[in-house]
C-alpha cells in the first residue's frame, strides 16, 4: 500500500511541477528549434536512461520497444505505440516513467525512476509533437533493399568462365579455380598423394570404412589408366556410401530416436526415415527431389503407386523428428515448429530463419512476418505425436498404405472374416434359441429342493439350509435327462463374489455310483464344458450362464489372473466357474485352497451348475457352499432345483451346436493371424489448415495480426493459393527451386566440405551476413551450376570433386621452403595448397574397429528393441534411457536426445538436438583414456590380435596387423620396434602359458597401432 | 571472446625451434604441444575479461526444489496467517482439480538469528546456519518454469526448453583450466538429474568443455582404471605408441593436432593417477574428515562429494558441480515436508564443513561456493494442514559464499508470505551473470557464434547483482 500511495504522491508532485514548467517555459521552447531541443535535452536523456535496454541498433529491444529511432517508438512495443505526439496522457512512455500502475520504467536495476525534471522534459517534448530527427532506412529484416541486392549469396548464379592459369597437371576445372588463387598468392598445389594414401583417403571419405588389404593390393596393381575412376565408381556403388553420406544428412536434420521432451519418449518408427535417407543417397535421388520428398512426400505421391506413396510418407519423417518440448508437448507445439523452421532454414537455405520468431532478423532479410508465414504452413500440418509424460501413448502415426490401398490388401482377409462371423452369428442365434427353450422347458417342470442364504464369510452345508423339506436332498427320483441345478444368485447383492462349491450326488442302491463335482471336473483340469463324469457319460455336468436364458459358459481361460492352474469357464469376466487345479493354494483377490472349485455370478444375474442324470434311479445330495471372498458384506444366496422334464434331446442339440463354436473361433484366429498388419510411420499429414497469427515477441499467448501463408519475401513472397491445403506442396517446390541460388550453393558447399574438411563457405549453415564469405566464390558458383546441369545428382558432384587434382594432392608439402611461405601467407590452408589432414569421426573409429575385428555386421538395421508402447509410463523422474549394444554400423546405433551416447559424446558425434553442419574435433585426455582402458576397445583389440596370430611368424603377423590398420607393410624400423615391444611385454606376463602371454602382447601391440596417429588421422 | 585465430608468426617460430631440436624429440613434442595448446587445445588457460575475484567454482545443486520458507527465508507472517485462504493464478494450481481453493501453510522449522550478522536461518540446516556470517543469501530468486526438467535445465544453461551449454561448460570455454591432467568441468553426480546429461552438456561449444561425470566407486571417471594388470605393461604400450607416432610425425612436423594427440596420451596416463589421488581422502586428517561428517574410509555420500570437490579445486579444476540426489527420491516433497528433514542432514554438515575447510585452508578467497535448487516450494497448499508443498518458481533462496562475495549478507526479499520475490528480484539469468562476473567474465561478452547467432549463457538477459559483491 505504501508503494501505491507513494506513486500517487509522486504523480501529484510531478503534475504540480509540470504545470509550473509548462507555464514558464513554453515560450522559450518555441524559441528553440525543435532539432536543438531534441539534441540537447531528449537525445542525451534517451541515450543515458533508455537505450541500454531499448535500442534496435544494439539489438536490445526489451518488451519489443526500440527508442533509438522515430520508427521504433511509432511502431511501439508489445503494449502498443509508445508515444502519441501531442498527447502526453495517451503516451505509454509517460505512464511508464511516472511509475504508474502498469509498467514502471526505467526499472530499479537500470537506475530507477527518472528525476522529476527529466520527466517534465519528456512531457514537454511530446506535448510539442515529439519531433525526432532520427530516421532509419526501410529495412527487410536486418537489411536495406540495397544491402540485400548486393549480398553475394542472394545473387543469381551467373555463367562463370573457367580461369586460365599457367600451371599444368590439371585434372578438371576445379583445379583451374584453385590454382588461379594459389598462383596469385604465389603458392602452389602439393604433389599428388601416393596411391596407398589415396585409396585410404577416398575409401574413408566415400564409405566411412578403411579399404581391405585385398582392395589396396588390387588398386596398387591396377595398370588401367582409369584405375582411379574405377575405384571411385566401385565406392560410389557400394551400399556403404549411403551409410556414410546419409549420416552427414542425419547430422544436419538432428536425427534422433527419441522425442527430446521431458521424458525423452522413444520413437519406435523413426528408423524408417533414417533408412530412407541412407537409401536416397545410395540411389542418388536427385537433390531437388530429395528436398521435396522430405517436406511433402505424402502429398507428392498421394495418387502414386503404393510403394511410392509409402516412401513418400516415410520421407516426411524429416518434419516429424522435430524436437518436442516440456511436460505436455501439445502445449508447446510453437517450439516444435520453431525447431522445424530453424532446421529447415539452415539445412536447405543456409539461413537462420528462426531468428525472426520474436523480432525481425537483426542481420539478414527475414521478417517476423516471414517466420509466421512459414509457421502457418507447418501449423496446418499434423505431426505424429510421440507421447509424453502427460499423454504416454503415441498417436497420429501415419499408416503406410492409404485407406484404399489398405482396403485392397486387407480385403481377402476381411471376406474370410465376414464369412466366419456370419457363421458365428447364425450359431449364436441357434444357441440363444436353444438356451431359451432349455429355460422354458426346465422352468415348467421345476421343483425347489433347497435354498439358503449365507452370511458374509460364512459357510454351510446344503442340508443345513433345507430344514422345511429334509427329504428333498436325501432321496430323489431321477430319470435320464432330468436335471438337478445349483444356482448362485447376485440378487439383493448376495453372492456377487467368489463362492466355493462342493457337491456330491450318491446313487442309492444299484451300483452306488458317485458324482463328485470337484473330483469330476478337476480330473482333467476342467477341460470341457459340458463335462463328462467319471463313468464316461458325456455331458453330465453343465456350467451355465444363469441369466436371461440358460446357456453354456463359452470361454475357457487357462491362466486366470495370470496364475498357472487357475482355470475358468466364463462369459465376459462374469459369470464364471473357476477352479484351482493345483496342489497348492493360490493367492489372488482371495486365497484359493488347493483343488477347489468356485463360482462367481454376474452383477446382473446368476451362475449355475447342472447335473444331468445319466440313469433312472434314486440319488441323495450332499454339499457345501462358502463365501470364499469375505469383506464385501454381501454373503451368498443360493438355490437348488430339480427339473423333471427330459432334457436329453435338447441337450444333445445344445452340445452339438456348442461344439462348433471353438472350431469357428480357431478358424477366425487363424485368419486374423495371417492378416497383414498395418504399418505406420512417424511422419506428417495435412492438419487443420489456417493462417497463423503472429506471436508478439514470440509469446504464443500474445497474438498479433494474422499472417497469410506464403514464401519468404526475400525470394518473392509468393502466396499459398486458396484451397491448396497446408501449403507444404508449394513450400517443397520453393525450397528446391533451381532458380533460388541458395538451394544449389548451400548443398554443393556441403559436399565440398565433407570431402575437404571445410567448405568454400566455412559457415555451412549460414550464408547470411553473419556467415563467412566464400574463399572461392566463382568455384562455388561453377559447382552449383554443374550440379543443376547434372540434374542435382549428388554422386555426379562427388565424381567431379574426387577426380580433381586438388582432391588428389598430398597432405604433405615436401619442401620446407614452400611450407614456410604457405604457412605465412595462408596458415588456415584456405587456398588449398595441400590436402587437410583430418581425424576420423566417431563413426569411422568405431566401424573400423569392428571391421578390423571382423565383428562388423553390415546388414542394415531396422527398428530398435524399445519396450512396447503399451508399457510406457515415463516421467521426468524416470525418463526413458537405454543403450542398445549392436555390431551394426554406427549410423544404426540408437540415439537419445536427452542423454549423450557415451562413445559418440566423447568423440564429437553429432548433436541430436540441433543441426550439426560440421563435426567439431576435440583432442581431450578422456579420449585417450578410452584407447588405454575401454573394455570394448580392449575386446576388439584382442580379437584383432587373435586374427593376426593366425599367422605363425612374427613378421607375417606384423604384415597383417599393419595391412589391416594402416593399409601398408611395416618398415624395418617398425619391425624392430614391434619385436622389442613384444619380447619386453611377454616378459612382464607371469603365471601364464606362452600362448596366453603372446595373446596379451599382440593385443597390446594392436591397441597401440589402433591408437596411433597414423590410424586416427587421415592424410 | 572469439574463437582462436591462427598465429603464423608463432607457428613459424615453433617450427624453426623444432628444426633445430630434432635430437630432442621429447622437447619437440612439448613445444609442439605448447603450440597446439594455443592453436587447438580449447582447455588452455585464457585471461578473464577483467581481474577475477574467484578462480574456481563449487556449484552445489539440490535437486527437486528446496523450500525457501522452511530454510533460509523467515516469514513470521506466514505463521500468523496459517490457514488463511489466498487467491493466485499460480502455474501449479491453475485448473488443477482439488486446488480450487488454496490456503497459507506455516513453515515446519523454527527460524532464529545466527552469528554476528543475525541472519535468520531455520533449524532445517543447523550447521549451515552456523556459517551464516560467511554467506550472502539471495532471498529474492525467481525462475521461469515450474517443472523440474525445465527449471533444472534453466538453472544450468539459462534455457528453459532448448538444449544449450551448461554454465560449467561456458566457464571452461571462457577461462580454460590450469591443470591439464584433470578435466576443466567435473560433475559429482551419483544419480542422474532431471534433463539427464544436458545438465552438464557443452552442446554447441567444443566437446572438451562438457562436464565429466564423476561417480563414487572404483571407477569414478569412465575408463580411468588401468585395464592391464601392471603399470609396466601400460608404460610399454605407451612407449611403443610413442615410437609409432614419432616416425609418423617426422614427415608431418607442422601439424599441431598430431602433437596434441601425443600429448593427450601423456595427460591421460597422468590422469589415471591424478584423478584417484584427488579423490583419495586417506591423506586427510581426522579433524578434516570430521568437519564433513565423514567416517574414515567412507567413499560416498554428500560429505565425500564436498571434500572431493575441495581437493579438485585445490588441483585447479575450474568448475566442480555437486548434485544432491537425482531425478527421484529428492527434495521434491509434495507428499510430506518431513522428507526435507530426512534429506537435510545428508547435506547440512558436509556443506558447512566445506565452507569451514575452505576458510581454514585460505581457499575461500579464491573459490566461489554456489548453493541453489531449481525452484522453491509453495507457502500454501490446497488445505492448510496438507503435509507437503508444491513447486514454486515465483520465489526461492539461493546463496553464494567465498571469493568476491559479501559475508553475512542478505540480498532481496520476498513478500510477507514468501510468495513473490518483491524486493530486488534476481532471475536465474541475473544469478548466472553474477557468477560469471565473479569469475572475471562479462556475461555479455562471453559469446559463441553458432548457426549465425552469437549465443550467451544469459541469452539477451541478465544483470550482475552488484549488491552481493564485496
Amino acid at each position: 500500500m505504501n508503494g501505491l500511495i507513494g506513486s500517487l504522491r509522486a504523480i501529484g508532485y510531478v503534475l504540480v511541477v509540470l504545470i509550473g514548467i509548462g507555464w514558464s517555459c513554453s515560450a522559450k521552447v518555441c524559441a528553440e528549434t525543435d532539432d536543438a531541443f531534441f539534441e540537447s535535452k531528449i537525445r542525451p536523456l534517451l541515450t543515458e536512461r533508455c537505450l541500454q535496454c531499448h535500442s534496435a541498433e544494439k539489438g536490445k529491444t526489451q518488451g519489443g520497444l526500440a527508442l533509438d529511432s522515430k520508427l521504433g517508438w511509432e511502431k511501439g512495443g508489445d503494449s502498443g505505440t509508445a508515444i502519441v505526439p501531442g498527447n502526453v496522457d495517451e503516451s505509454l512512455l509517460i505512464q511508464a516513467v511516472l511509475y504508474g500502475e502498469g509498467l514502471q520504467m526505467p526499472p530499479e536495476e537500470a537506475g530507477g525512476k527518472l528525476s522529476d525534471a527529466e520527466i517534465a522534459l519528456l512531457k514537454q517534448w511530446i506535448q510539442h509533437g515529439a519531433h525526432d530527427p532520427r530516421t532509419s532506412a526501410s529495412k527487410r529484416g536486418g537489411m536495406t533493399e540495397e544491402q540485400l541486392r548486393a549480398w553475394w549469396s542472394f545473387q543469381p548464379l551467373k555463367p562463370i568462365a573457367v580461369p586460365d592459369v599457367a600451371e599444368t597437371g590439371f585434372r578438371n576445372e576445379i583445379d583451374h579455380f584453385i590454382s588461379a588463387k594459389l598462383e596469385s598468392a604465389g603458392l602452389q598445389r602439393a604433389p599428388e598423394a601416393d596411391r596407398r594414401t589415396l585409396i585410404r583417403r577416398v575409401t574413408y571419405d566415400v564409405t566411412g570404412l578403411p579399404p581391405t588389404a585385398a582392395e589396396v593390393e588390387a588398386f596398387l596393381a591396377d595398370t588401367s589408366p582409369q584405375y582411379y575412376d574405377i575405384l571411385i565408381e566401385r565406392l560410389l556403388q557400394s551400399p556403404r556410401y549411403g551409410e556414410r553420406w546419409g549420416r552427414h544428412w542425419l547430422d544436419l536434420v538432428r536425427y534422433a530416436d527419441t522425442a527430446g521432451e521431458n521424458t525423452d519418449h522413444p520413437i519406435p518408427d523413426a528408423w524408417r526415415y533414417r533408412n530412407w535417407v541412407i537409401e536416397a543417397f545410395n540411389s542418388d535421388l536427385p537433390y531437388d527431389q530429395f528436398v521435396r520428398e522430405q517436406i511433402a512426400g505424402d502429398l507428392l505421391h498421394a495418387n502414386d503407386t503404393q510403394e511410392k506413396y509409402r516412401q513418400g510418407i516415410i520421407s516426411t519423417g524429416y518434419l516429424a523428428i522435430a524436437r518436442r518440448f516440456d511436460h505436455d508437448i501439445d502445449k508447446f507445439t510453437h517450439l516444435t515448429i520453431e525447431d522445424t523452421i530453424d532446421t529447415m532454414g539452415k539445412t536447405f537455405l543456409g539461413l537462420s530463419v528462426a531468428c525472426a520468431r520474436c523480432h525481425d532478423h537483426k542481420y539478414d532479410p527475414i521478417s517476423t512476418k516471414d517466420y509466421y508465414a512459414l509457421y502457418g504452413i507447418l501449423n496446418s500440418t499434423r505431426y505424429s505425436f510421440p507421447g509424453c509424460e502427460a499423454k504416454q501413448q503415441p498417436r497420429d502415426l501415419v499408416p503406410l498404405q492409404s485407406d484404399a490401398q489398405w482396403a485392397k490388401i486387407n480385403e481377402p482377409f476381411q471376406v474370410q472374416l465376414s464369412a466366419i462371423d456370419a457363421e458365428l452369428k447364425t450359431l449364436n442365434e441357434t444357441l440363444a434359441n436353444q438356451a431359451s427353450d432349455f429355460q422354458s422347458q426346465s422352468s415348467k417342470s421345476m421343483s425347489r429342493l433347497a435354498a439358503g442364504q449365507i452370511a458374509e464369510g460364512a459357510n454351510h452345508t446344503l442340508a443345513e439350509s433345507a430344514p422345511s423339506n429334509a427329504d428333498s436332498l436325501t432321496k430323489i427320483d431321477v430319470k435320464v435327462g432330468q436335471i438337478v441345478q445349483l444356482t448362485i444368485d447376485p440378487s439383493g447383492d448376495y453372492g456377487a463374489d467368489s463362492t466355493l462349491v462342493e457337491w456330491e450326488i450318491q446313487e442309492l442302491g444299484g451300483a452306488s455310483r458317485k458324482w463328485n463335482l470337484v473330483e469330476d471336473l478337476l480330473s482333467d483340469g476342467v477341460a470341457a464344458n459340458p463335462h463328462k463324469d467319471s463313468y464316461n457319460n458325456e455331458a453330465t455336468w453343465l456350467l451355465l450362464d444363469g441369466r436371461k436364458s440358460l446357456s453354456l459358459l463359452p470361454e475357457k481361460v487357462v491362466q486366470l489372473s495370470g496364475q498357472p492352474g487357475l482355470v475358468a469357464w466364463r462369459m465376459g469376466d462374469n459369470p464364471a466357474v473357476f477352479a484351482n487345479t493345483t496342489d497348492k493354494p493360490i493367492a489372488v483377490w482371495t486365497s484359493l485352497p488347493a483343488k477347489t472349485l468356485f463360482v462367481h455370478p454376474a452383477q446382473d444375474g446368476p451362475v449355475a451348475i447342472a447335473w444331468v442324470s445319466p440313469f433312472d434311479g434314486h440319488v441323495s445330495i450332499r454339499g457345501r457352499i462358502a463365501d470364499a471372498h469375505p469383506g464385501g458384506n454381501n454373503g451368498v444366496g443360493w438355490r437348488m432345483d430339480f427339473f423333471a422334464a427330459d432334457h436329453s434331446t435338447l441337450l444333445k442339440q445344445m452340445i452339438a451346436a456348442n461344439s462348433q463354436r471353438p472350431v469357428l473361433m480357431a478358424k477366425r484366429n487363424d485368419v486374423v493371424a495371417q492378416s497383414p498388419v498395418r504399418e505406420f510411420a512417424y511422419a506428417v499429414t495435412e492438419g487443420m489448415v489456417a493462417n497463423a497469427k503472429q506471436h508478439l515477441r514470440g509469446d504464443p499467448e500474445k497474438l498479433g495480426d494474422e499472417i497469410p501463408r506464403r514464401w519468404l519475401e526475400l525470394f518473392g513472397g509468393e502466396a499459398i493459393p486458396p484451397s491448396a491445403g497446408s501449403g507444404r506442396l508449394q513450400l517443397a517446390k520453393w525450397m528446391s527451386d533451381p532458380s533460388n541460388p541458395l538451394v544449389s550453393r548451400v548443398l554443393v558447399n556441403r559436399i565440398w566440405q565433407h570431402h575437404f574438411g571445410k567448405g568454400l563457405v566455412q559457415t555451412p549453415n549460414d550464408f547470411g551476413t553473419r556467415g563467412i564469405l566464400p574463399t572461392h566464390p566463382e568455384l562455388l558458383d561453377w559447382l552449383a551450376a554443374k550440379f543443376i546441369e547434372n540434374n542435382f545428382s549428388i554422386k555426379s558432384m562427388h565424381r567431379v570433386i574426387l577426380k580433381s587434382a586438388t582432391y588428389r594432392q598430398s597432405s604433405i608439402q615436401p619442401l620446407t621452403s614452400i611450407i614456410e611461405t604457405a604457412e605465412n601467407i595462408d596458415p588456415n590452408n584456405n587456398l588449398l595448397w595441400r590436402f587437410d589432414r583430418r581425424r576420423l569421426t566417431a563413426e569411422e573409429i568405431r566401424d573400423s574397429l569392428l571391421a578390423a575385428s571382423l565383428q562388423l555386421d553390415l546388414k542394415p538395421a531396422g527398428a530398435h528393441p524399445f519396450p512396447p508402447s503399451s508399457t510406457w509410463g515415463f516421467s521426468q523422474h524416470g525418463p526413458f534411457a537405454a543403450v542398445y549394444e549392436t555390431n551394426k554400423r554406427s549410423v544404426y546405433v540408437m540415439t537419445l536426445r536427452n542423454r549423450r551416447h557415451p562413445f559418440f559424446g566423447l568423440f564429437d558425434g553429432a548433436d541430436p538436438n540441433a543441426s550439426t553442419p560440421q563435426r567439431q574435433v576435440t583432442t581431450v585426455p578422456t579420449q585417450s583414456l578410452y584407447f588405454l582402458n575401454d573394455p570394448f576397445f580392449h575386446t576388439q583389440s584382442e580379437l584383432i590380435g587373435r586374427r593376426v596370430m593366425l599367422q605363425s611368424e612374427t613378421d607375417r603377423r606384423l604384415d597383417v596387423l599393419f595391412q589391416i590398420v594402416f593399409q601398408r607393410l611395416p618398415s624395418d624400423a617398425e619391425r624392430g620396434t614391434a619385436a622389442n615391444f613384444l619380447s619386453s611385454y611377454m616378459s612382464t606376463v607371469v603365471d601364464q602359458s606362452e600362448q596366453d602371454a603372446a595373446i596379451f602382447a599382440w593385443s597390446a601391440l594392436t591397441r597401440a597401432v589402433l591408437s596411433s596417429n597414423e590410424n586416427l588421422y587421415l592424410d | 571472446m572469439t574463437r582462436n585465430t591462427h598465429a603464423p608468426n608463432r607457428r613459424r617460430f615453433v617450427r624453426s625451434a623444432v628444426a633445430s631440436s630434432l635430437l630432442m624429440p621429447g622437447i619437440l613434442s612439448e613445444i609442439l604441444a605448447a603450440d597446439s595448446a594455443e592453436q587447438s587445445n580449447p582447455l588452455s588457460p585464457k585471461p578473464p575479461h577483467f581481474p577475477a575475484k574467484a578462480k574456481s567454482v563449487i556449484f552445489l545443486f539440490m535437486s527437486g526444489g528446496v523450500s525457501h520458507i522452511d530454510s533460509f527465508d523467515p516469514k513470521p507472517k506466514l505463521i500468523e496467517d496459517h490457514g488463511k485462504e489466498v487467491v493466485f493464478d499460480h502455474p501449479e494450481t491453475r485448473n488443477r482439480p482439488g486446488y480450487e481453493k488454496i490456503f497459507l501453510k506455516r513453515p515446519d522449522w523454527k527460524f532464529s538469528p545466527r552469528g554476528q550478522s543475525g541472519i535468520e536461518v531455520s533449524d532445517l540446516f543447523p550447521h549451515i546456519a552456523n556459517q551464516a556470517d560467511d554467506i550472502a543469501f539471495i532471498r529474492s530468486m525467481h525462475t521461469s518454469h515450474s517443472n523440474h526438467y525445465n527449471a533444472t535445465l534453466g538453472m544450468h544453461t539459462g534455457s528453459f526448453a532448448f538444449a544449450r551449454p551448461s554454465i560449467g561448460a561456458w566457464m571452461s570455454y571462457g577461462l580454460g583450466t590450469v591443470n591439464q591432467s584433470l578435466p576443466s568441468f567435473l560433475v559429482l553426480a551419483p544419480d542422474m538429474p532431471y534433463a539427464g546429461t544436458q545438465v552438464w552438456a557443452s552442446d554447441f561449444l567444443p566437446g572438451a568443455h562438457q562436464g565429466t561425470r564423476v561417480m563414487p566407486g572404483s571407477e569414478p571417471v569412465a575408463n580411468l582404471v588401468r585395464r592391464v594388470p601392471q603399470s609396466k605393461q601400460q608404460e610399454l604400450e605407451l612407449e611403443v605408441l610413442k615410437a609409432f607416432n614419432a616416425s609418423h610425425q617426422a614427415k608431418r612436423m607442422n601439424d599441431p593436432q598430431l602433437a596434441a594427440r601425443i600429448k593427450s596420451f601423456e595427460t591421460a596416463h597422468g590422469m589415471q593417477t591424478e584423478m584417484p589421488a584427488a579423490l583419495d581422502l586417506s591423506q586427510e586428517s581426522d579433524a578434516t574428515l570430521a568437519l564433513y561428517g565423514l567416517k574414515r574410509g567412507e567413499t560416498s555420500g554428500f560429505g565425500w562429494q564436498c571434500l572431493a570437490a575441495r581437493r579438485l579445486v585445490q588441483r585447479g579444476v575450474r568448475f566442480v558441480e555437486l548434485i544432491h540426489t537425482g531425478s527421484s527420491g529428492n527434495w521434491d516433497s509434495h507428499g510430506n515436508m518431513a522428507d526435507h528433514g530426512r534429506l537435510a542432514p545428508q547435506v547440512d554438515q558436509p556443506i558447512a564443513g566445506l565452507l569451514q575447510d575452505l576458510k581454514q585452508q585460505g581457499m575461500l578467497d579464491d573459490v566461489l561456493v554456489v548453493w541453489t535448487t531449481e525452484f522453491g516450494r509453495t507457502p500454501f497448499n490446497n488445505t492448510a494442514d496438507a503435509p507437503g508443498r508444491e513447486h514454486h518458481n515465483w520465489a526461492f533462496t539461493s546463496w553464494l559464499a567465498g571469493a568476491g562475495v559479501k559475508r553475512g549478507f542478505v540480498h532481496g526479499a520476498t513478500d510477507e508470505h514468501g510468495i513473490r520475490a518483491t524486493e530486488k528480484p534476481v532471475h536465474v539469468h541475473d544469478f548466472h551473470a553474477t557468477i560469471l562476473h565473479l569469475m572475471g567474465i562479462d556475461h555479455e561478452r562471453l559469446t559463441y557464434r553458432h548457426g549465425g547467432r552469437d549465443y550467451r549463457l544469459t541469452d539477451v538477459h541478465g544483470h550482475v547483482v552488484r549488491n552481493v559483491l564485496s
